[in-house]
Formats: C-alpha cells, sequence, structure tokens
C-alpha cells in the first residue's frame, strides 16, 4: 500500500500546491493574491523534481510514467507561463486604480466572490495532477478517475477564461461532449472488466494474453468490444474522428491561453491512456501488430483524424480554429506511432519505436504548440468602439513581423515546426513517426502520413505567410493590434520559440529523446526490472479498487 | 573544414542582423567569398579521381537515438556543385547592389542561409541530413521570392513551397523506407551493417540494391516525386516558369544556378545509386517525359513575350536534357549530365543577370516593349549574345560539350536495330537513336526561339518604353525623370538614372565584374572541359558500372516468362549470398532481397 | 483490500438470465402497482388533483423565475462535508481493525488526516467566497 504513494509524490506535490493556491487566490492582500502564479510554478519545480522518484508501475510500460510526469511538469511550465494573467487581470487593475470613479472614497473592497484566480490556478493544477496520474495509471479505475480529474478543471477553465458568452457556450458544449466521451470509454472500461474479469491492466494483460494463447486464440468479444469503445471514447480527449467536432468551437471559445492548454493537456491524457491500454493488449508476440479490429479501428481513426483535420484547417479563416483543426490533425499523426507500437524488443533507436516516437511528439507539440497560442495570447485586437477583444482571424497577424519582430518570428517558428519544416523540432518528432510506421509494415499510412504533412502546408504557409510577407500595420492608420497586459505570457512565446529551435541542436534533444526512449521501454523482463528497482510493487498486478489516488472533492 | 564551408554563410547570417547597415553588403562579400576561398583551395589541394578523399569526409554525433549523423563528404561531382554555389555567391552579392536597397538585411541573410543550405545538400551524406538541408533551401527561397519579387510574387511563392514540399515529404518517405529495409529486413551481416538502423548513404545504397524490384519500384516513385519536381521534370514543371518570372534577380540567378541542381544532383547520388533497378525499369518513362519536356519547353518559349519567362522555360528543356543523359545510365550520358548541370549553373545565372541589369533600367522585359538595345547597350548586347550562344550550345561554349555528350550518350543507350545488347558501339540501355533524336530536335528549336529573342531585343530597330509612352520617344529629352508615375522608373537615356540607382545607359564597371567571370568560365571549360569531367570521372565510372550490371540484369529477368523468373530467384539468391559473404560484389542485386524477406 | 472473483463475463445469453429476470419483476412490479391502485383505490377527480406533484410548487406558469442562488452553494457545501462523511465512516470502521504497532496504521491516519485537510481547504475557500454569509 505504501508503494502506491511512493509513486505519488509528484502529483501530491501538486495537489498541496493546488490547495495552497485556491487559498491565497482569496486573500485580501493583492500581494498576496499575485503570488498565486509563482506558487504554482515552484509547485510544478517540485513536482517535476520528485517525478524522478516514480518507480515503474506499469508492468507493460514501465517507463512511462516517469517520462510523462516529468514531461507534465516541464510543459506546466510553460503552459503556466501562457495561462498567466488568464482572468481576473481587468478587475485586479480596477482594483489597484481604487475602484473606477470612485474619486477620494479611498479604496475599493475586494471581493472574493468577483475574484476567480485562486481557482484558476487551482484547477490548472488539478488538471495536470491528473494527468500525471494518466501517465502513472495502473488499473482501469484509476485511469477513468485520472481522466476525469485532467478534463473536469478544463471545463470550468474553459468557461472562466474571458466573460465572454462565447466562453460559456465553449464550456458548456465541451462538458456535455466530454461527458459523452467520458461515458463512451467508461462503459467501454465495464465492458473490458466484463471480458477479463479485473480492472487492473496487468491482469487485464495477463488475461488477454491467456486469451490469445488458449485454443480459440480470439480474445473474448465482449473485451474486445470494450476495448473498442474505450479507444473511442478516448478519442474525445485527443480530439480524434470521430469525436473530434467540438475542437473548432471550443478552441475559438476559450481564451487563447485555456485553448493552448486544451490542446496539449487533454491530449497528452488520451495519449497515455491509450498507450497503456494498447500495451495491455500487447502490440502482438513480436512486436509489431495489434489485436486485429482494434487495429483496424485505431487505424481508419488516424487516417480520418489526419485528412479530416486537414482539410477543415485548410478552409478555416480564423487562426485559431485553423489551430484547433490542425491539432485534431496531429492527434492522426500520434495515432500512428500508437499503432506501430513499441517495435522489435531492443530497438536502440526512436525511428523503430512508435510508443517512444509518440512519447517525443507529445513534448514536441506541446512545447510548440504553447508557442503559438502564446503569440496569439499577448496581442489584442482593439474595436472600433474602443474595446479590445482577443485576435482572432489570420488577418490579425499580418505584418507581425515587422510590427513586433520577437512575437512574429515565434509565431513563424512555432507554425514552421508544427509543419515539421527540418530543422525545426517539429521535424525531428515526425520523423520517427515514419520510421515506426514503416517498421510496422503500415505503408499505406505513412503515406496518408506524408500527405498529409503535405497538405498541412497549405495553412501553415498562410500564418507564416501573413506574418512575414504583409508590410507591418503599425504607421499605415489606426492601430488595431496591441500587446496585452498579460507580461509572462510573451516568455511562452520566447521559450517555445528557443526550445523549436535549441531541440535541433542535439545535446538539448538527446536528453528528451533519451527520456521518450526510457518512456517506452516496454519490454524489459519483470525479473530484471524487480532487481534494478527495489521500490517496485511487490505484486504489481494486485487490483485494489480501493487504493485510488487522492482525488479532491469533485 | 567541409563543416566551414556550412558555417561560414550561417555566421554570416547571423550577423547579418546585427551590424551596422552600411556594413551589411560587407558582411555579406566575406560570407560568400569566405566558402569561394575554401572551395578554391580544396579544388587545388585533392584530387578527386579516386573518389572521395580521406581528408574530406567527416563524421560527427548528431543524434544517435534518431540514429542520424553528421556525415559531410565530398566527391568530385559534389566538389564542383559547391565550388559553382560558392562562385555564384559574391557574383550575387555583387549583382543585387543596386536592385535590393529596401530591407537589405533581410535580404543578405536569408540569402546567406540559402547559400549554406544549399552546399549543405552536396555535402550531406546522411540521408536524414540531406533531406534537412534539401527541405531547408525553400524557407530563404519563399522569402527571396516573396519579398523582393515582382507583381505577383505571392501566388509564385507559394505555389514554388508547396510544390517542392508535397513532393519532398513523399522522398522523405521513401528514404526512410530505404532505411527500414536495411535496418529490419535486411539479414545481418549481408551487408556491413544491416540489421542496424542507419541513414548513412553508403549503407542504404546496399540495402536499396537488395531490395526486391516491385518494393524498388515503389521507392524509386516515392524518391521522384520530390525530386522530380525540384528537377523539374516535364509534368511537373509549371512552378519554375512562375518564380523565375516573379523572383528578384538574384533569386532567379540562384534558382537556376543552384537549386534546380539540387533535384539532378539528388537523382545522381540518391535515387540511382539507392534503386538501380527501379530505375532502369522507369528510365523509358523518365525518357520520354525528359524529352516531351526539352520539346514542351521549347515550344512555350516560341509564344513567350517576356523575356525571362522565356529563359525560365527554357531552363526546364535544358534540365530535360541533363535528365536525358542521366538516365542513359552509360558514361558519355552521365558525364554529360554532370557537366550540363554545371554548364546550365553558369550561362542561365548569366542571362538571369543580363535581364535583370535591363529590367532595372526600363522595368519591363516584354519583347514586345524592347528592340535593337545592341545600339545603345553594346556592351550588354555582347554579353548577351555570349551567354545565349553559350546556351544554345554553339560550339567553343560550355554548352555544347554537355549538350553533345548527353545526346551521345542517350544515343548510345539503346540497341541497334536489329541487333541485341551492346553493339557497335551501342553500350545498351533502355533510350536509344530515337530520343536522341527527338532531343536534337529539341536543341533546334531551343536555336530557333532563342535567337528569335536575341533578334528582337538586341538587333532590330531600337525602341524602350518611357513614360511619354511610345517607343519612339526622344532618347534625348532632358524632362526625364520628373514626371514618372512609378517611382523607380527610368528612361534608358538617363546616365545617371536618376537618384534612385545611378545605372549608366550601358552597364557599369560593377555590371561588368559580375559577367566577366561567369563569360570566362563559360569559355573555359567550353574550350578544356577536361578538368571538370576528370573531376567526375571516379563517381561516373562507378555509376556506370553500377548501371551496366542493372540493364544487364534487366535484360536476363525480361525474355522470361514470370514462373520461370520466379524459378530462377532461389538460385540467384544462393548467388547472391555467396557474394555478400565474400564482400566482393556490392550490387548482388535482387536475390538478397528475396532472402531479406524472410 | 477488496479482491475481485475473475468472473469472465460470458458471451452466450443464459449466463444473463438472472439479469434478465431482475428486469421482469422491476417492469412487473411497477405495473402490477399501478394496475392494483387504479382498481383498488378509490377515484375522485379534479384539477387540482390531475396536476403534477411538485413538491408544493405550483406546476404551471413560468420556469424563470429568480430563486436565490445561494441554494446552490449551500447544496455544494453540503456535497462537500456529505462525502467527508461517506469516507471517514468505512475508514474509522476498519481503523479500528489494524495492529498499531504495523507502520501501515501511520499511513493510514496520514492519509485519511490529508483527505481532512482538503475538506478543510474546501471549508476555508467556501468562507471565503461568502457561502456562510447570510445578509
Amino acid at each position: 500500500m505504501i508503494e502506491k504513494i511512493q509513486a505519488l509524490w509528484p502529483e501530491i506535490a501538486l495537489f498541496v500546491t493546488a490547495c495552497v493556491v485556491m487559498v491565497i487566490g482569496l486573500s485580501p492582500s493583492a500581494a498576496v493574491r499575485r503570488l498565486c502564479g509563482v506558487v504554482t510554478g515552484l509547485g510544478l519545480l517540485a513536482a517535476g523534481a520528485l517525478a524522478y522518484t516514480t518507480p515503474a508501475v506499469n508492468p507493460a510500460l514501465p517507463g512511462l510514467a516517469l517520462y510523462g510526469k516529468a514531461m507534465v511538469a516541464g510543459i506546466g511550465l510553460v503552459l503556466l507561463l501562457l495561462a498567466s494573467g488568464t482572468v481576473d487581470r481587468e478587475y485586479e487593475s480596477f482594483l489597484a486604480r481604487g475602484g473606477e470613479g470612485a474619486g477620494g472614497q479611498g479604496r475599493a473592497e475586494y471581493e472574493p466572490l468577483r475574484s476567480t484566480k485562486g481557482e484558476f490556478y487551482a484547477f490548472f493544477l488539478f488538471s495536470l495532477t491528473g494527468l500525471m496520474l494518466t501517465a502513472g495509471a495502473t488499473d482501469l479505475v484509476w485511469l477513468f478517475l485520472a481522466l476525469e480529474l485532467t478534463s473536469l478543471p478544463t471545463y470550468v477553465m474553459v468557461t472562466i477564461s474571458s466573460g465572454r458568452d462565447r466562453s460559456m457556450e465553449a464550456g458548456v458544449k465541451y462538458f456535455f461532449l466530454g461527458a459523452m466521451g467520458a461515458a463512451t470509454f467508461l462503459y467501454g472500461f465495464a465492458m473490458l472488466y466484463g471480458g477479463t474479469g479485473t480492472t487492473s491492466l496487468g491482469g487485464i494483460a495477463n488475461a488477454l494474453a491467456a486469451q490469445r494463447a488458449a485454443p480459440g486464440g480470439q480474445i473474448n468479444p465482449i473485451a474486445m468490444l470494450g476495448l473498442v469503445l474505450s479507444v473511442v471514447g478516448i478519442g474525445f480527449k485527443i480530439a480524434a474522428v470521430p469525436m473530434h467536432f467540438y475542437t473548432a468551437d471550443v478552441y475559438q471559445g476559450a481564451s487563447p491561453s485555456v485553448a493552448g492548454f486544451l490542446a496539449f493537456v487533454p491530449k497528452a491524457a488520451g495519449f497515455f491512456a491509450l498507450l497503456s491500454l494498447c500495451a495491455a493488449v500487447g502490440w502482438g508476440p513480436t512486436g509489431d501488430t495489434l489485436a486485429e479490429p482494434l487495429r483496424s479501428v485505431l487505424w481508419v481513426m488516424a487516417a480520418l483524424t489526419m485528412t479530416v483535420g486537414n482539410a477543415l484547417a485548410v478552409v478555416q479563416t480564423s487562426l485559431r480554429r485553423v489551430l484547433a483543426y490542425s491539432s485534431v490533425a496531429h492527434s492522426g499523426y500520434m495515432l500512428v506511432g500508437v499503432i506501430a507500437g513499441p517495435g522489435p524488443a531492443g530497438g536502440g533507436t526512436l525511428m523503430t519505436s512508435g510508443v517512444a516516437a509518440v512519447l517525443f511528439y507529445l513534448l514536441a507539440y506541446g512545447l510548440t504548440n504553447a508557442g503559438s497560442f502564446a503569440v496569439l495570447g499577448c496581442l489584442e485586437r482593439v474595436r472600433p468602439d474602443g474595446q479590445a477583444e482577443e485576435l482572432d482571424s489570420i488577418e490579425d497577424v499580418r505584418g507581425l513581423c515587422q510590427d513586433r519582430p520577437l512575437l512574429g518570428w515565434a509565431l513563424v517558428l512555432s507554425v514552421m515546426s508544427l509543419l515539421g519544416l527540418p530543422p525545426l523540432l517539429g521535424f525531428f518528432a515526425k520523423l520517427p513517426l515514419f520510421g515506426a510506421g514503416l517498421n510496422a509494415g503500415e505503408y499505406a499510412l505513412v503515406v496518408v502520413l506524408a500527405l498529409n504533412s503535405a497538405v498541412a502546408a497549405f495553412y501553415y504557409l498562410r500564418v507564416a505567410a501573413a506574418a512575414v510577407l504583409e508590410p507591418g500595420q503599425v504607421g499605415r492608420g489606426p492601430v488595431s493590434v496591441r500587446p496585452t497586459t498579460a507580461r509572462w505570457r510573451p516568455m511562452a512565446a520566447f521559450v517555445s520559440a528557443a526550445g523549436v529551435v535549441a531541440l535541433a541542436i542535439y545535446p538539448v534533444t538527446g536528453w528528451a529523446l533519451f527520456g521518450a526512449r526510457q518512456g517506452a521501454d516496454a519490454r524489459s523482463e519483470p525479473a530484471q526490472r524487480a532487481a534494478a528497482e527495489p521500490a517496485l510493487p511487490s505484486d504489481p498486478h494486485a487490483a485494489s479498487v480501493g487504493a485510488t489516488p487522492p482525488a479532491p472533492a469533485e | 573544414m567541409l563543416l566551414w564551408l556550412i558555417l561560414i554563410p550561417l555566421i554570416g547570417a547571423g550577423l547579418v542582423p546585427v551590424v551596422a547597415k552600411p556594413y551589411v553588403r560587407t558582411v555579406a562579400y566575406a560570407a560568400t567569398a569566405g566558402p569561394l576561398a575554401l572551395a578554391l583551395y580544396i579544388l587545388g589541394s585533392y584530387s578527386f579521381a579516386a573518389g572521395a578523399p580521406e581528408a574530406l569526409t567527416r563524421v560527427a554525433r548528431w543524434a544517435p537515438d534518431l540514429g542520424l549523423t553528421l556525415r559531410l563528404s565530398m566527391d568530385g561531382v559534389s566538389a564542383a556543385l559547391v565550388a559553382l554555389t560558392a562562385f555564384l555567391g559574391p557574383l550575387c552579392v555583387l549583382g543585387s547592389k543596386t536592385a535590393v536597397t529596401e530591407r537589405v538585411r533581410t535580404f543578405y541573410g536569408w540569402f546567406l542561409v540559402l547559400q549554406a543550405a544549399m552546399t549543405g545538400v552536396f555535402l550531406a551524406r546522411d540521408v536524414v541530413l540531406f533531406y534537412v538541408f534539401f527541405e531547408f533551401t525553400l524557407v530563404p527561397m519563399f522569402i527571396l521570392i516573396a519579398l523582393f519579387g515582382s507583381a505577383n510574387r505571392r501566388a509564385a511563392s507559394v505555389k514554388f513551397f508547396l510544390y517542392t514540399f508535397t513532393g519532398s515529404v513523399l522522398s522523405l518517405a521513401g528514404l526512410l523506407s530505404l532505411a527500414w529495409y536495411h535496418a529490419a529486413v535486411l539479414p545481418p551481416g549481408s551487408t556491413p551493417n544491416a540489421g542496424t538502423w542507419s541513414l548513412a548513404l553508403s549503407d542504404l545504397a546496399l540495402a536499396g540494391r537488395a531490395m526486391p524490384a516491385n518494393l524498388q519500384g515503389w521507392v524509386f516513385l516515392a524518391l521522384m516525386a520530390g525530386f522530380a519536381v525540384k528537377v523539374p521534370l516535364f509534368p511537373l514543371h509549371t512552378w519554375l516558369p512562375l518564380a523565375h518570372t516573379e523572383a528578384p534577380t538574384v533569386g532567379s540567378v540562384v534558382l537556376a544556378g543552384v537549386l534546380l541542381k539540387l533535384g539532378t544532383y539528388a537523382i545522381y547520388t540518391l535515387v540511382i545509386p539507392l534503386v538501380p533497378d527501379a530505375a532502369v525499369a522507369f528510365a523509358p518513362a523518365v525518357g520520354v517525359l525528359s524529352v516531351l519536356g526539352i520539346l514542351a519547353a521549347g515550344l512555350m518559349c516560341w509564344v513567350q513575350t517576356d523575356v525571362k519567362r522565356l529563359v525560365a522555360y527554357s531552363s526546364v528543356a535544358h534540365l530535360g536534357f541533363c535528365m536525358l543523359g542521366m538516365f542513359a545510365f552509360n558514361r558519355s550520358g552521365l558525364q554529360g549530365s554532370l557537366l550540363y548541370m554545371i554548364n546550365h549553373g553558369l550561362s542561365t545565372p548569366a542571362l538571369f543577370f543580363c535581364i535583370g541589369m535591363i529590367y532595372e533600367r526600363y522595368h519591363t522585359r516584354s519583347m514586345d516593349e524592347l528592340g535593337g538595345l545592341g545600339s545603345r547597350m553594346p556592351a550588354w548586347s555582347s554579353f548577351m549574345v555570349f551567354f545565349t550562344m553559350a546556351s544554345v550550345g554553339l560550339p567553343g561554349l560550355n554548352g555544347f560539350v554537355g549538350e553533345f555528350l548527353t545526346v551521345k550518350g542517350a544515343f548510345e543507350a539503346g540497341a541497334l536495330p536489329g541487333h541485341d545488347g551492346p553493339r557497335g558501339g551501342m553500350t545498351g540501355g533502355v533510350l536509344g537513336p530515337w530520343f536522341a533524336a527527338w532531343a536534337v530536335a529539341g536543341m533546334i528549336v531551343a536555336a530557333v526561339y532563342l535567337l528569335y529573342m536575341l533578334g528582337r531585343v538586341v538587333w532590330g530597330t531600337y525602341h524602350a518604353p518611357s513614360e511619354h509612352g511610345g517607343p519612339h520617344a526622344a532618347p534625348h529629352s532632358a524632362s526625364h525623370g520628373q514626371a514618372h508615375g512609378h517611382g523607380h522608373g527610368h528612361g534608358p537615356d538617363e546616365p545617371a538614372g536618376g537618384a534612385h540607382t545611378g545605372l549608366p545607359t550601358d552597364l557599369s564597371g560593377r555590371e561588368v565584374r559580375v559577367l566577366v567571370p561567369l563569360a570566362a568560365l563559360c569559355l573555359l571549360l567550353g574550350v578544356y572541359p577536361a578538368p571538370l569531367l576528370n573531376m567526375f570521372a571516379d563517381s561516373v565510372d562507378t555509376t556506370a558500372s553500377l548501371m551496366q550490371g542493372a540493364l544487364r540484369r534487366a535484360e536476363q529477368v525480361r525474355p522470361e516468362a514470370p514462373e520461370a523468373g520466379a524459378a530462377a530467384q532461389p538460385q540467384s539468391a544462393g548467388a547472391g549470398d555467396g557474394a555478400a559473404g565474400s564482400g566482393a560484389e556490392v550490387d548482388a542485386g535482387e536475390g538478397e532481397g528475396v532472402e531479406g524477406r524472410r | 483490500m477488496l479482491s475481485i472473483p475473475p468472473t469472465l463475463a460470458a458471451t452466450d445469453v443464459a449466463s444473463y438470465l438472472p439479469v434478465l429476470l431482475l428486469i421482469t419483476i422491476v417492469v412487473g412490479f411497477a405495473a402490477t402497482n399501478l394496475i392494483a391502485s387504479a382498481l383498488l383505490g378509490p377515484s375522485r377527480q379534479g384539477d387540482i388533483k390531475a396536476m403534477t406533484y411538485e413538491s408544493g410548487m405550483n406546476p404551471v406558469g413560468t420556469a424563470r423565475k429568480r430563486f436565490n442562488v445561494r441554494f446552490y452553494l449551500i447544496a455544494m457545501v453540503f456535497l462537500v462535508f456529505d462525502i467527508e462523511i461517506i469516507f471517514l465512516y468505512p475508514w474509522a470502521v476498519t481503523f479500528r481493525n489494524l495492529d498499531p504497532s504495523l507502520s501501515d496504521a501511520t499511513v493510514w491516519l496520514g492519509r485519511i488526516l490529508f483527505f481532512i485537510l482538503t475538506t478543510v481547504v474546501a471549508y476555508i475557500y467556501g468562507y471565503r467566497k461568502g457561502v456562510f454569509r447570510f445578509d
């Protein structure tokens, strides 16, 4: 029982930080309230450091938990920079002015009901806690709770991210569709339990292996149906076709900072869950194919997700919708890696391991995507009536490279990296997906992947061209786009841009690549693992329904 | 040392945004002259007669987790092309002095990046590294066209980017499938590194040759999807005239001079040696497309009125010759093809420079508006005639040697009527006299349209546009330049060129300095191409013998019935194993592929 | 620790007979009750009687009536403490059986204290937000 806790130190750190932030966010003192972001960052740093204590918990993917948690902490810091100043900016400045029109009445009273700062950062952390828990999940019940802990805070974050009606609409839409997705995979989990008799992922792996080893050689149809339903339901989290349709509306409705969060966190959770499930099924005795109906479902999902995502992105005029549909397409790319599986035993490089490719792609995508949304979040447009609103159309970034060179080039870099243009990070992330797909014999899928990468050039190029080629807007008539007052957000863009470039140089890349490789190491024998990791649970298959992670009162 | 060839321009590109504006061009000179000096030093001190010199090979770790290495090497072919790139660099900086006056930093910064990326392509011996450089040439070129081009530049740049990017993603898939085959299918021990994940060109070449024929075919198609667009091969050429027409002069120069060579170079180093059997199988198709390209582009040239577009179409035709020679697979064809790459890289850029100089003066490139410039611009006209003749292939100038060799190669690459196989001077192959005949017809068409162009622009009655509209506007009217509606317009007769460019009527000293080195090289290679041919010799011999082997295999397989072929395969598999075991024969062929599929 | 017997869900229909039986009983019970009350009970009809029962509220009319948002807040806070009790109760029952000398006991205590901490945080949060103020 204690081992379970030993695997959870980073989550506990995040959770405690969330509790602290929730309380200090409501402090009457503005100085203390301002600490929210700092405390959140410290919590993430602590969680990142603690991530290295994570033992191998999931027998099928022993490295996933450690890599997942470390990556979440790292990307979480970038997302935090991005999320800073999302809520309460106007309210705080209103308070700092002593209340508008208050004149000589002294200082305005702080009303906790009007402030959402504490909640926002706390939910941010809760969601990341859920994501870390997903990475370390060893049990279906745990997996479900972790996925829900990842998602539930995001519904609230979308809704409170800006005061506009659109956010409310987006939040409600996201919530109901998310509930549908959750119901689907919960139903799938239930059937999986019905078909195998256990909720432990290790137990499921054993049961499925036994079923396949039996004379009939087939996975129990109910278990298979459960797997397919789970995969389709988790498809909501990763915004895969047929569960992708909410993406554009929600990303457009939420403020860019939250949209950037949504593009990474639920997606990463979904992929951790998919990898855990597929690892339980196993990629076949030789490590190259999933069990058949599941593989076909994933195959169709991957091909459709890429194609639909890209096709819809091409016709958008709203930059945020472009990024939303492109995030759909990126999920499709990563599904190729999920299908490909870990590759042959002892396959040294990422080029043969689809799992490692997915893990690395998640990191690259998270970093890059945060950058593109950060640039959007750094700017706002002034309407003719003097009101400021968030950027939306591609037109809004015209001439950005001239007007604000740093932001402009950061946008161009991140967009080109998303396109996968060498020598940027996105290329080195996509490369192993190609390699792993070929290695698994999925030639047709690799061709689809290649063609889709080319289609993506249409819309990414449009964004980059608008920023680079158009003449600057400053000094030509009324300026309509100006920077927001969120001071930390540009940092997110610059960190992302630097990462996109720096990771193309080996020493940095190697560290991340090594992590991804370790994270995907699915082949170490239990005996070796036990010798190497004394802290390993003595019986990793022990299903314990009572030992759910410390979930907050939802 | 090879790394410095790439690094010097990159360092220059890094300096350009930070140095004071007057020094930007100085930095650009230094960053282009450095590689030129280095390239000259390399050419002077190493012999390429026996392949890539040991000293010019460099392997460094890059990203072992991805199997990537920083593998650079230089053989005779890449040495020549690197030298060409380095040679055009300073000329471009010199030639763009008056044309580029705004956003100077952007222009030279990206130009230097482009130089570095192109050099990198020629040096890379790791396929992914190659791909990285190959793709990265797109970005600077895109920016050069889109920011510094003429009216329709956005459409042209986007078309350029999308065409080439789409194709090359498929090329990447093809390259990686070779790597996969090398790592996963080839039995360990059949080639030195089989069974390990390697992206080194030398390893993949062995893997590709061991592939079964149908798989080679797919890989060939995937690779060609990217490289044929870049060449450009006939039906995929439509981006090129547009890009050339809209690009700034330097953009066109680099595009024609080096960028197109990336495609042919890639086919020469990556496609033909890696999948030789498929190359043989598809050679007739490529040959037909090349000839069609030569003829179609020639006819298109005939109806152009825009001089620059005309030269652009002539590029398509020239590259058609290049492809034809390459797919002849014999010594003269390959030699000619490589020589043609260099020659085209000298004469066409020179033509673009000439046209750019006219455009700077008259702001038009239309043959309807220009005429008889010979009387007013004798120096320019002499250069124009000279380079056009070089381009047409006048004996004594450089174009002739390459053209002759490619056509000779294509002619020999076939069987004489009534004979099978190599006989009577024929080397055997899949092209033959008919291809050569049509290509020669294309040469005639080229001579016709280029001379027609010269006839209108250089000779004929003098007319040039001016703001007074008519071609007969008084050339000495003093009020020129004041009433210009379009800011940069200059009459032909403004020695001072207004306040903007200060161009004299005829060529300035700077412009002459741009053209003279090109002309000198054209002449030199026309009368004495032997040093260049010697540089190519080793590489060409290797490729030619490899391809002759592939041709023989194709000859053996073709007449047999499918059943017989299948029955023959196990035997050849055994032979292949034996050969691989002894390590003597590298192109043991399909046999290992059959074995490898197990 | 709960251990679940590894009963595989079967694919044959026969094993789902109990479920079918339960559904039949449920439907039958409801139907019997309705029919029996219709047959046996006295039947006095009227407008008020025919109206839907809505806890004393008038079911006809506009639904857009305002009532205090604090109802929701109270309900939420109630949920927090409700869940606390639900977790505390089984914990208390089990904790008695633990051997105090085991190190596990401390962990169990630590756990529930951690859990109580979260509810305390929820309480402070609610307090700061003014849930308990009724002015």
